[in-house]
């Protein structure tokens, strides 16, 4: 193996080794409060990791992600809300109804690429809302679901839980509830694009006509990439809820699927690096925004300009930046010896 | 359900605990400050909502400047959730947490509200005359004892309209137009509930979806029901388009009637240049500042003046400036929506005095008789007791003619269910 | 019967609306194969502006070319500045970028206006005609009417002048384009130009009838990407007859069918775009591609 490519896979777990040691001991840093918002990053994060799988690798647009995480938060709401299922149970549930969706809503999709494709997902946030309160006798209508202080809720919303012989106060649960969740799924996302999966995917993204002609299923890859994608995202809907602890149709606006996609490219598509910034952009941006002036409209201004100026400055994300700075450092690395 | 039963039996067992811890050394409060919490939708689509707040924190910043309450300046901190509920709890989480406010302030939304009251009462935390005409605050006080709301709720002023109705034109055939989510249903169910046996005169019922263009379509249908009264149970532009299209479709219900969220004197205008608007009638709690009846009323005098010197609205002045196509801010109700319950909270604020805990305000505010606040129509009492969650049960009738609203009989009763 | 009749002429005027924005978005797509979220949020700007010259006393039809003038310009200035630097990246990026301007437009005119509602004044009569029980102004039709006299002179200015040959070479090849000599890069910004006219002369037309504020737009976009789909994304022509069908299907349904009734209507309108992308992505109107795989 070349002497580079051994420098950075080195380098890559050296900063994956880094940034895991940091996400555990983050909270003797925080305050309590803090803990409970940067779980909602690690929520991000895991929606951020699926929408990048389908539209970075596969190269499928998706202005959709947002129902993907509704309908796996509303699996968890309603189990836990309504069946007395244990919260964790669902998780993995919600991964599956999501992914199974996913699934569903790949197939037809299989015929639409580019913008086309980017309207059809478009359809699922803007139509979602109105369905959940249709059938409101599941979903609890306009008012939602709320499971505070359910017993099937770990923790309840206030209590402390204990877990591997620690007390954690219920903030700190919740973050590394995510967290932990978090980096398995980056791992297992890892895992899933550096081998044949992680080839085919992008093969496909770099030519369907090409990939077809050197024998890969398109079918079969381009849906299985939104159902994977669908799945992660079901997760993030799922952990969203359980640190909301509470489930309704406005927590899933229209402008929280674009927002994952803006953060998907501020990370940088098509690479996992960014991934952390691109989850700190989607949860920051709004409240940073909102205290440049008290104006009415003036946040929105700035979110707008905010993010037309990201997309303009750094059209590859941060995960571009990264591989920007880097090259000069691992060639004079390989230079030297 | 299960759940809902699960939770208020775990808070019944929750609830002793933090009222006792409430009592020691309240977070939020100094000798010589308090300071309060508030969540509304300051951007984003319901952004008309949030100058309710803006509209408290003028009077606040009056109030501080003439000699503060107790000696203690009043901070109200607002969070921006852009009506999502899960954007208000993180908000509320934060001022709770972090800011340590003293207690939640007029919050608005009814979803937003629902997401974070489990929370906040199980802290401990006075949720306070929450912006919402759910009568839920009130009903389910005995599991959320923290929670109170302020503003008449949709079930009572639907059944101030069903009793009108019996009274005046009990043969009425009535057709109704209603927006498609909780405010909408609780208005249509509450007239259904006030008519009693008389529900059978609903000839037709039309809802329509806020993410819609126009309600052309069911104001056509609505029509071709054959009713001679239309309810309009419609928010903003959807209720001028309602009167609009009864005009152009040449209908000529004997009675209309809208809601109060819609009945603004600004919006009634608007929809009077083109549509049917003579003779509507609605119910009105808070003076409105585009009335020309309320030029020389010393509360809207005090109202003017705050928005002068505190606000952000230019110069106030007399009601017809703010006929026109661009009427200027401080026409608009809403800020006068958020001073009512800001001038209520400071009087409990003064009654309670220099020991403030949030228990004693929980007591005061729960039992509160206050009968000169500038804000509300003349004669609306703000009162609260033992069984009584609701602040304001009162409401005026008014009828619309020129370009005005008229009294139309005295001050009734918003009944609760 | 009448009341059938009474639906089809609502749906008609509604699906109006839906058509003169749907047209905008077509042209841009036509133009730069860009979908331009803004597109709705664009249009209620220029009708702010309008009203504002209005409200200083310029004459209807002075502030209504006024304000044309000034959507071209800043139509070719939002591509030039905005869009131009990330011509050549994936769709992904010109998406992200469209949906800022949505969102900062849409602040801004919260920002300077406020969110009052505000009526606007109609260039056609709205004085209510009525026969056989159904009822409709001049207004109604009159929305249809420009549509489709904008169909028609963009017929006309893409088929018989050199410009409109250019812009369309531009679009379809831009590297060809630029060795036979066209000016792409003016190309597109003049596409832009010319949507942005037509998303002001939409919203000028649409704010008499559902009332100016700053989310004006926001329902009427939704509805013309869904016309303008259903239409054909390349055909003018398209799009507005997208529109009608779209209104007046949505209203016969929503009377007829219980089930839909209002609450599923704008999911209903998704199922349809969902259907003709499935069935026949190219619309109504547009030409089918086919691809040699």
């Amino acid at each position: 193996m070349s002497q580079r490519r051994v420098l950075l896979r080195a380098a890559r777990f050296a900063a994956f080794a880094v940034g895991v040691a940091v996400v555990t001991v983050l909270p003797h840093w925080l305050s309590d409060f803090r803990a409970s918002e940067v779980a909602y990053v690690g929520v991000y994060m895991i929606g951020i990791l699926g929408l990048n799988i389908l539209t970075g690798y596969t190269g499928q647009i998706s202005l959709g992600h947002g129902a993907f995480m509704a309908i796996g938060g509303y699996t968890t709401a309603i189990l836990v809300g309504h069946h007395a299922v244990r919260d964790l149970w669902t998780i993995p549930l919600a991964g599956l109804v999501a992914g199974g969706a996913g699934l569903l809503f790949g197939l037809p999709a299989l015929r639409l690429s580019g913008l086309y494709l980017a309207l059809a997902t478009f359809a699922l946030p803007v139509a979602l809302p109105q369905v959940l309160k249709k059938f409101s006798h599941f979903t609890g209508g306009g008012q939602g679901i709320q499971i505070f202080g359910d017993p099937d809720y770990t923790g309840k919303g206030y209590e402390n839980v204990h877990v591997l012989g620690q007390t954690l106060t219920f903030n700190d649960w919740l973050y590394y509830l995510t967290w932990t969740i978090a980096v398995v799924l980056f791992v297992a996302a890892w895992a899933l694009l550096a081998g044949r999966a992680g080839r085919t995917f992008r093969a496909i993204r770099d030519s369907e006509i090409a990939a077809t002609a050197s024998g890969i299923d398109l079918p079969l890859y381009k849906t299985l990439a939104f159902g994977i994608s669908a799945a992660f995202a079901g997760v993030a809907g799922s952990l969203f809820v359980l640190v909301s602890f509470s489930a309704s149709p406005g927590s899933f606006p229209i402008v929280l699927s674009l927002y994952l996609l803006v953060g998907a490219v501020v990370a940088g598509l098509g690479s996992l690096w960014g991934i952390v910034v691109g989850a700190l952009f989607v949860q920051y941006l709004p409240a940073v925004s909102g205290h440049i002036s008290n104006h009415a409209g003036a946040a929105d201004v700035t979110r707008g300009v905010i993010l037309i100026l990201v997309v303009l400055i750094l059209p590859a994300g941060v995960a571009g930046l990264i591989r920007r700075a880097g090259s000069p450092l691992t060639n004079r690395a390989i230079r030297r010896s | 359900m299960r759940g809902r039963f699960a939770a208020a039996a775990v808070l019944a067992l929750v609830l002793p605990l933090s009222v006792q811890a409430a009592s020691a050394a309240d977070p939020g409060v100094t000798g010589t400050s308090v300071l309060l919490g508030g969540t509304a939708p300051l951007t984003g689509e319901a952004s008309s909502g949030g100058l309710t707040a803006k509209g408290a924190a003028a009077y606040f910043a009056y109030v501080n400047a003439r000699g503060r309450v107790a000696r203690r300046t009043i901070t109200y901190k607002i969070v921006d959730d852009e009506y999502d509920p899960a954007k208000t709890i993180q908000g509320t989480r934060q001022l709770v947490e972090s800011d340590k406010v003293f207690a939640i302030f007029n919050p608005l939304g009814t979803a937003q509200n629902i997401a974070t009251r489990a929370y906040l009462n199980s802290k401990g935390v006075p949720q306070l005359f929450v912006a919402s005409g759910w009568g839920g605050w009130a009903r389910e006080a005995k599991t959320f004892p923290d929670t109170v709301g302020f503003i008449p709720t949709y079930t009572g002023e639907g059944i101030i309209y069903a009793r009108y109705i019996k009274q005046k034109i009990p043969s009425a055939k009535i057709a109704v137009l209603y927006q498609d989510d909780e405010y909408g249903r609780e208005l249509l169910s509450a007239l259904k509930k006030g008519l009693g046996a008389k529900q059978r005169q609903i000839v037709g019922q039309q809802s329509y979806d806020p993410a819609s263009t126009d309600v052309q379509a069911q104001i056509a249908r609505l029509k071709a029901s054959g009713a001679n009264t239309l309810m309009i149970f419609a928010f903003g532009k959807f209720a001028i388009q309602a009167f609009v299209y009864v005009k152009k479709l040449g209908w000529k219900p004997k009675q209309i009637f809208v809601n109060a969220v819609a009945a603004a004197t600004s919006v009634l205008r608007l929809a009077t240049t083109s549509g049917q608007t003579q003779g509507a009638i609605s119910i009105a709690f808070f003076k409105d500042p585009a009335d020309p009846r309320f030029d020389r009323d010393k509360g809207m005098k005090l109202y003017k003046a705050i928005m002068s010197k505190y606000g952000s609205g230019g110069r106030p002045g007399p009601a017809s400036r703010c006929a026109g196509t661009n009427p200027p801010a401080w026409c608009s109700g809403y800020y006068l929506a958020g001073m009512a319950p800001a001038y209520t909270l400071v009087a409990a604020l003064r009654k309670v005095g220099r020991n403030l805990t949030r228990a004693r305000l929980l007591r005061t505010v729960m039992h509160l008789d206050v009968r000169n606040n500038p804000f509300v129509l003349p004669g609306v009492r703000i009162r609260t007791g033992a069984g009584d969650r609701y602040p304001i049960e009162q409401a005026q009738l008014q009828r619309w003619r020129g370009t005005r609203w008229h009294a139309l009989g005295k001050l009734v009763s918003a009944p609760r269910r | 019967m009448a009341e059938f009749l009474q639906q089809v002429v609502s749906g008609l005027a509604t699906g109006g609306i839906y058509g003169s924005l749907a047209l905008a978005i077509v042209l841009i797509y036509r133009s730069a194969r860009v979908i331009n979220f803004a597109q709705g949020e664009m249009g209620m700007f220029a009708t702010f502006i309008a009203l504002w010259l209005i409200d200083s006393g310029w004459p209807y039809w002075w502030a209504f070319a006024a304000t044309l003038v000034m959507a071209f310009v800043g139509g070719v200035l939002i591509e030039r500045v905005v869009i131009r630097p990330v011509e050549g990246a994936p769709a992904v990026t010109v998406v992200i970028v469209t949906i800022g301007l949505f969102i900062a437009l849409n602040g801004l005119a919260y920002w300077i206006w406020g969110g009052e509602t505000r009526s606007f004044p109609s260039a056609f009569s709205t004085r209510a005609i009525r026969i056989g029980g159904v009822a409709f102004s001049i207004q109604d039709f009159g929305i249809i009417g420009v549509s489709l006299a904008a169909v028609a002179l963009l017929f006309l200015f893409f088929r018989f002048t050199k410009v409109g040959l250019g812009l369309r070479a531009a679009a379809v090849n831009p590297a060809a384009s630029r060795l036979v000599g066209v000016r792409v890069g003016w190309m597109l910004a003049l596409g832009w130009g010319f949507a942005s006219v037509l998303g002001a002369v939409s919203g000028m037309m649409v704010a008499p009838l559902v009332f100016l504020d700053p989310n004006m737009m926001r329902p009427v976009l939704l509805y013309a990407i869904a016309a303008a789909i259903l239409g054909g994304l390349e055909s003018p022509l398209g799009a507005v007859v997208g529109g009608l069908v779209l209104g007046v299907g949505l209203n016969l349904i929503a009377t007829y069918v219980d089930f839909v009734g209002e609450t599923l209507q704008l999911p209903f309108a998704f199922v349809v775009i969902l259907g003709v992308l499935l069935v026949r992505p190219a619309g109504l109107f547009g030409r089918v591609a086919v691809r040699r795989a």
